[in-house]
C-alpha cells in the first residue's frame, strides 16, 4: 500500500514540502499520509513534512487532507531538489 | 472462449433509501425544490466527506417520488476506475436506461465510440421522453479524465429542459458550472449550508441517538465539530451507553486533536475485540458482502456482523435493497485503513490476496485484479487479467485492461504470451506499428520454450486463446506488413496463418484469407482477390459473424465492379441486404454501406433517382449502420450522381466531404478521391487545376502502368484528351494513346474487365478527338460488345456529345444495333431539363423552416445539429423531410429552391 511516489525526508532528490493543518493528529497516521512525518505544533496545529515526486503526488496528498475534513492552513516548499 | 467481460455492477446504480430516522433537512430540501421550480438546470452539493451529501440527495429523491410517483431518477455512484471513458459511458447509459427504458432503448447501439455522439444521443432521447428526469452523479471529484470531463461539459451545455443534474463532489468539479451560476441556473449547497445547525445537532443527538444531552452539551459538541455531521455521529457513538457523558464532552472539547482522530479512537476502543478485528480486516474492501468478508476474515458470521454494524450506525452504507452489498462510509474507511497501516501493515497483502481470490472465484475480475495488484502479487494479477482478454476485447473496455498492463512488470508479461500478444494488438490498433513485432517475437519465444522434459515454461492458461495464439501472431504480423504496404510479407504471413489454422477455426481462416485477398488486390490480381474474399465470406458465415460478412460484401462489390461483373456485384449486395433484413433490429453494421454500393450500381445504369433514393436510405439508417472506414463512400457516390446530373460544383463539394471522412490504410486506394476531383475539373474545363493535380501526383504519360496508379493514369489520359480538344497541337495526343495501350495490356492481363471498358472508351475518344473515326470504332466495337450484357450506360453517357456522335456512326455501321439504339435514347433523355419551379405540395413545419435557414448558412451539419441541440441523426431526419417536401436531393438545391420560393 505504501506509495513510492512520496518518500520521507532525507532519502530522495525531490522537493520537500510542509503542509500545516488545524488540529492535532497523532503519529499513527504517518503511513496513511504516505510516509510524511507528523509534528504537533504548540499552537494546536500539525505539520506534515515530506518529499513529493511531483505536483500530482502533492495534489493527491492534499486531497487526502481534504477527505479527512481537516482545515488546511499552509503549504510551503522547504527545500527544492537540484535538477 | 471464456466469457469474462467486465460486468455492469448494479450497486453503482443503486439509489440509496433515506435512513428511516434521519434528521429532517427540510431547510435544504426547500432550497433544492425552489431551484427546480425556478428552472435551475443543476444542483451542486460540494463539501468534504461527512457532510451528508448522499443522505440529502437520497431524501430529495424520496421527496421527488412522493410528490410525483412517475418521477424518473438515474443515479450513478462514480469510482476511480470510471476514468476509462468507455466504462464511464457504459454506466451512464445503463443508469439513464434504468430510469427510463425509452432512453438508449437500443441497448446494443450505445455507447458510441465518441463521447460527444453518445451524449448527443442520450440528450436527444431524454428530450424526447419529455417528463422530468433527475440524473444524480455522486463522487464526481473522482473523475480526472479530461475526455469524460469534456463529455460532462457537453451534457451540461446541452442538457434538455426536462433534465436536472445533481452533482455531488468533495471538491468543486472542473465543469463549466460558472456559466450556469452566472445565468442563475445553479442551486449550490456547500459545507456551510450542509453542516448541522444547532437545532439539527440537538435533533440528531437527542431524538435520533436518544442521548438526552443538555442544551449546553449540544452547543459544546456543535461548536467543537463545527456542525460536521460525521464528527457528531462519531461523538454520539462514543457517548452511547457511557455513564460519564459530561466527562467525555469535556475531554473532547478540551482537546486540540483532530475531530476524526480523537473520536474514531473513542469509537473503536469501545467496540468488542471481535468487532474491532472485523473492522480492521475488512477496511481494505471497497465494498463488503457476507461471503466476501467470510473469505477475507476467515469468519463465518460476517452476515450477522454487517447487519449489526448497520443497526448500530457504525458507518456501513447499504448498496442495494437486499442488504447483500455494503460499503464503509469513506471517512470511516480512511480511519480504519490508517489504523491498519499503523498497527499491522504486514497483514495487509494477505488480506488483499484473499479478497482477490474471492472476487476471482465470483467472476468479478476487476476487483480481483485491483486486490492482487494491491497485494503486490503480480503473478496472480496477470493470471486474472489474461482471463479477461477475450471479453474485454469484445466490450472495448481497453483503457481498463491497458491500465493494468502498464503496471505489470515486463518479465511477468513476457511469461504470459497471451497477454503479450494482446498488448501487441493494442499497439497495432493505436498505430504504433513498430512496437508490435518485439512483443510478438517475445510471445513466440515463450510459446516455444520448454523444460528438458518438454513441459512449456510460460504461464499462460491453456484454452482457446492460447491454442490459436500462433495463428493470432501470424495474423498480426500480416497486419503489420499490410500497414507498411509490404505485399509480399503480407502474403507470407497470411499463408502461414492459414497453414496453422484448423478446419474449424473459421475466424482465423477468414482473417488470413482477408489478408491474402488484400494483398492480391493491391497488386491488381483481382481473380485471386475475389477467390480469397469468397473464402472470407464463407468462413464468416460459418462462424456466425454477420456484420463482418456484410463488410466483406462491400469489398467484394468493389472487386466485381472492377472486373466488369455489374450483375454479380448487384446480386452480392442484394443477397447481403436480404441477410441484414432477416437479422432485423438492431440494423447490422455495414448495412448503410451496402446501400451506397447499390447506389453506385444504379448510377452506372443511369437510374439516377433510384441511386439517390439508395443514398437517402443509407443516410436514414445512420452512422451506426456504417463502418467508419466506409463513411467517405456515401459522399463519393453522391458526388458521382451530382456529376452525372451536371451539378459539378455540388460534386466537388461532396468530394470535399468525402476527403474529410476518408481513412487511409484499410483498403488499397484504387479510386483516389483527388483523381475523382480532377475528373470533375476536366469536365468543368479547369484544365490548369487538373494539370496541377497531375503534377502534384508526379504523373506522366510515359509512366509504366501499375495497378495502384491505374485510376490516376486513366484520369491523366482524360486530361490529355481534353487538352488536345481545346488546343489541338499535332502529336500531342500520341503519348496518351501510348499510355492507354499499355494500360489496356495490363488491365487485360489482370482480368479487370471493368477497367478495360473505360480504357477502350478513352481510346475511342482519343481517336475521335484526333479525327480518326475509323480508328475510334475498333475499341468502341469491343467495349460495346463487352458492356452490353452487363447493362452499362453511364460509361458512355458521361463522355457527352462526342461519344453520342461516335455511337451514331457505330449504329450506322451496324455495330451493336440494339445497344446503340438504347444508348441513343438515353442521350436524348440527358438533355431534358431536370429542375422546374413548382409550388410546394406540403408546407414546411416551423422546425423545418428553422433547419432550412441554418442550411442556408455556412454551418456544417454537425454545427447545425449542435445549434439545434439535436444529434446529427435527428438533423438528417429533418433534412430528409425538408428535401422530400422541396422535391430536391441536395443541400445546394434545397437552398436554391427555398430562395426561389422566398422561404429564406
Amino acid at each position: 500500500m505504501k506509495n513510492e511516489h512520496v518518500t520521507p525526508p532525507g532519502c530522495g532528490e525531490f522537493d520537500t514540502y510542509e503542509i500545516r493543518l488545524q488540529g492535532q493528529l497523532d503519529a499513527g497516521w504517518t503511513d496513511w499520509f504516505d510516509g510524511f512525518r507528523l509534528t504537533e505544533g504548540n499552537d494546536g496545529t500539525t505539520a506534515l513534512t515530506g518529499r513529493v515526486v511531483d505536483q500530482a503526488a502533492l495534489h493527491g496528498l492534499l486531497r487526502r487532507v481534504g477527505d479527512l475534513g481537516a482545515t488546511l492552513i499552509s503549504v510551503n516548499v522547504l527545500t527544492r531538489a537540484d535538477r | 472462449m471464456s466469457e469474462s467481460s467486465l460486468p455492469v455492477l448494479a450497486t453503482k446504480l443503486f439509489i440509496p433509501s433515506p435512513r428511516p430516522n434521519a434528521v429532517s433537512r427540510r431547510r435544504l430540501l426547500e432550497r433544492v425544490w425552489e431551484g427546480l421550480r425556478a428552472g435551475h438546470r443543476a444542483t451542486l452539493l460540494s463539501a468534504p466527506a461527512g457532510f451528508g451529501k448522499t443522505t440529502l440527495a437520497s431524501q430529495w429523491i424520496a421527496d421527488a417520488r412522493d410528490g410525483s410517483p412517475g418521477a424518473q431518477v438515474a443515479w450513478l455512484s462514480l469510482d476511480a476506475s470510471d476514468n476509462d471513458p468507455s466504462r464511464f459511458l457504459t454506466y451512464l447509459v445503463a443508469a439513464l436506461h434504468r430510469a427510463d427504458p425509452s432512453v438508449a432503448a437500443d441497448a446494443h447501439a450505445l455507447p458510441l465510440s465518441s463521447i460527444e455522439d453518445t451524449m448527443a444521443a442520450l440528450i436527444n432521447d431524454v428530450a424526447a421522453a419529455q417528463h422530468p428526469m433527475i440524473l444524480v452523479l455522486d463522487d464526481v471529484h473522482l473523475i480526472e479524465d479530461s475526455t469524460i470531463r469534456e463529455g460532462l461539459a457537453f451534457l451540461i451545455d446541452h442538457s434538455p429542459p426536462n433534465l436536472h443534474l445533481a452533482i455531488m463532489s468533495r471538491s468543486d468539479p472542473l465543469l463549466p458550472l460558472a456559466k450556469l451560476r452566472a445565468r442563475g441556473e445553479l442551486t449550490e449547497l456547500r459545507a456551510a449550508d450542509l453542516r448541522f445547525t444547532p437545532a439539527e445537532a440537538a435533533a440528531f443527538l437527542n431524538e435520533v441517538m436518544h442521548l438526552e444531552l443538555s442544551p449546553a452539551h449540544v452547543a459544546a459538541l456543535e461548536a467543537r465539530t463545527e456542525g460536521w455531521i460525521a464528527g457528531l455521529q462519531l461523538a454520539a457513538l462514543s457517548m452511547r451507553d457511557r455513564s460519564d457523558v459530561g466527562g467525555f464532552i469535556q475531554g473532547f472539547t478540551g482537546s486540540h486533536r483532530f475531530v476524526i482522530d480523537y473520536l474514531a479512537e473513542e469509537v473503536l476502543q469501545r467496540q468488542p475485540d471481535h468487532v474491532r478485528g472485523f473492522l480492521f480486516d475488512t477496511a481494505i474492501l471497497g465494498r463488503l458482502s457476507a461471503p466476501l468478508c467470510d473469505a477475507v476474515t476467515g469468519r463465518t458470521d460476517s452476515g450477522e456482523m454487517l447487519a449489526a454494524l448497520e443497526r448500530d450506525n457504525l458507518f456501513v452504507v447499504p448498496l442495494d435493497d437486499r442488504r447483500e452489498w455494503y460499503r464503509y462510509h469513506h471517512l470511516f474507511a480512511d480511519v480504519l485503513t490508517a489504523r491498519v497501516l499503523a498497527d499491522g501493515p504486514e497483514r495487509v497483502p494477505d488480506l488483499h490476496r484473499r479478497a482477490s481470490g474471492w472476487f476471482e472465484q465470483n467472476r468479478l475480475p476487476e476487483d480481483a485484479v485491483a486486490h492482487a495488484l494491491a497485494a503486490g502479487d503480480f503473478g496472480r494479477a496477470a493470471r486474472v487479467i489474461e482471463s479477461t482478454v477475450p471479453g474485454v476485447r469484445k466490450s472495448r473496455q481497453d483503457a481498463t485492461l491497458l491500465g493494468w498492463l502498464a503496471v505489470l512488470p515486463g518479465d511477468i508479461i513476457a511469461r504470459r504470451p497471451v497477454l503479450g500478444v494482446y498488448r501487441a494488438w493494442s499497439l497495432l490498433v493505436s498505430g504504433e506499428v513498430d512496437a508490435v513485432e518485439p512483443l510478438l517475437a517475445d510471445a513466440e519465444r515463450a510459446l516455444g520454450a520448454t523444460t528438458d522434459d518438454g513441459t512449456p515454461v510460460h504461464d499462460s492458461a491453456t484454452g482457446e486463446e492460447l491454442r490459436i495464439l500462433p495463428v493470432t501472431i501470424a495474423l498480426y504480423r500480416a497486419a503489420v506488413a499490410q500497414a507498411r504496404g509490404d505485399v509480399a510479407d503480407t502474403q507470407t504471413q497470411a499463408r502461414r496463418a492459414l497453414d496453422l489454422t484448423g478446419p474449424d477455426d473459421h475466424f482465423g481462416r477468414g482473417a488470413a484469407a482477408g489478408f491474402l485477398g488484400l494483398a492480391s488486390w493491391a497488386v491488381g490480381d483481382l481473380g485471386a482477390a475475389v477467390d480469397a474474399f469468397g473464402e472470407v465470406a464463407s468462413s464468416l458465415r460459418r462462424s456466425g459473424n454477420l456484420a463482418d460478412m456484410l463488410g466483406t460484401t462491400i469489398v467484394m462489390a468493389d472487386l466485381l465492379i472492377q472486373q466488369g461483373r455489374l450483375r454479380d456485384a448487384q446480386r452480392a449486395c442484394e443477397d447481403a441486404l436480404r441477410l441484414a433484413a432477416d437479422q432485423g433490429e438492431p440494423v447490422p453494421q455495414s448495412t448503410a454501406d451496402l446501400h451506397v454500393a447499390v447506389s453506385e450500381l444504379l448510377r452506372e445504369r443511369s437510374d439516377l433517382p433510384a441511386a439517390r433514393e439508395q443514398l437517402l436510405v443509407s443516410q436514414a439508417l445512420g452512422e451506426r449502420a456504417s463502418l467508419p472506414e466506409n463513411r467517405y463512400r456515401w459522399f463519393a457516390a453522391m458526388s458521382r450522381i451530382d456529376e452525372a446530373e451536371g451539378r459539378l460544383e455540388d460534386a466537388v463539394d461532396a468530394l470535399g466531404a468525402a476527403e474529410q471522412l476518408y481513412r487511409p490504410g484499410f483498403f488499397p486506394e484504387v479510386r483516389p478521391l483527388a483523381a475523382l476531383k480532377a475528373r470533375i475539373w476536366i469536365r468543368q474545363g479547369r484544365l490548369g487545376d487538373a494539370q496541377g493535380w497531375a503534377d502534384s501526383q508526379g504523373l506522366a504519360t510515359t509512366d509504366a502502368p501499375t495497378y495502384l496508379r491505374e485510376f490516376d493514369n486513366l484520369t491523366l489520359a482524360r486530361l490529355s484528351i481534353a487538352q488536345y480538344a481545346s488546343d489541338p497541337r499535332p502529336g500531342s495526343l500520341d503519348a496518351a494513346v501510348g499510355l492507354l495501350d499499355r494500360l489496356l495490356s495490363a488491365a487485360d492481363a489482370g482480368g479487370r474487365a471493368g477497367r478495360v471498358n473505360e480504357i477502350l472508351v478513352l481510346q475511342a475518344m482519343a481517336h475521335a478527338a484526333a479525327g480518326h473515326t475509323a480508328l475510334a470504332l475498333r475499341p468502341l466495337a469491343r467495349v460495346l460488345a463487352q458492356a452490353e450484357p452487363e447493362g452499362y450506360l453511364r460509361l458512355f453517357l458521361d463522355e457527352g456529345a462526342p461519344m453520342a456522335a461516335l455511337l451514331r456512326t457505330a449504329a450506322a455501321e451496324g455495330i451493336a444495333p440494339a445497344y446503340t439504339r438504347r444508348l441513343g435514347q438515353a442521350f436524348v433523355q440527358e438533355d431534358v431539363p431536370r429542375a422546374s419551379a413548382r409550388p410546394l405540395a406540403d408546407a414546411l413545419s416551423e422546425r423545418e423552416l428553422h433547419v432550412l435557414r441554418l442550411l442556408a448558412t455556412e454551418l456544417s451539419g454537425p454545427e447545425i445539429a449542435r445549434e439545434l441541440y439535436v444529434s446529427v441523426n435527428t438533423l438528417r431526419t429533418h433534412t430528409r423531410h425538408i428535401f422530400g417536401k422541396l422535391e430536391v436531393t441536395s443541400r445546394a438545391d434545397a437552398i436554391r429552391r427555398a430562395e426561389g420560393l422566398g422561404l429564406v
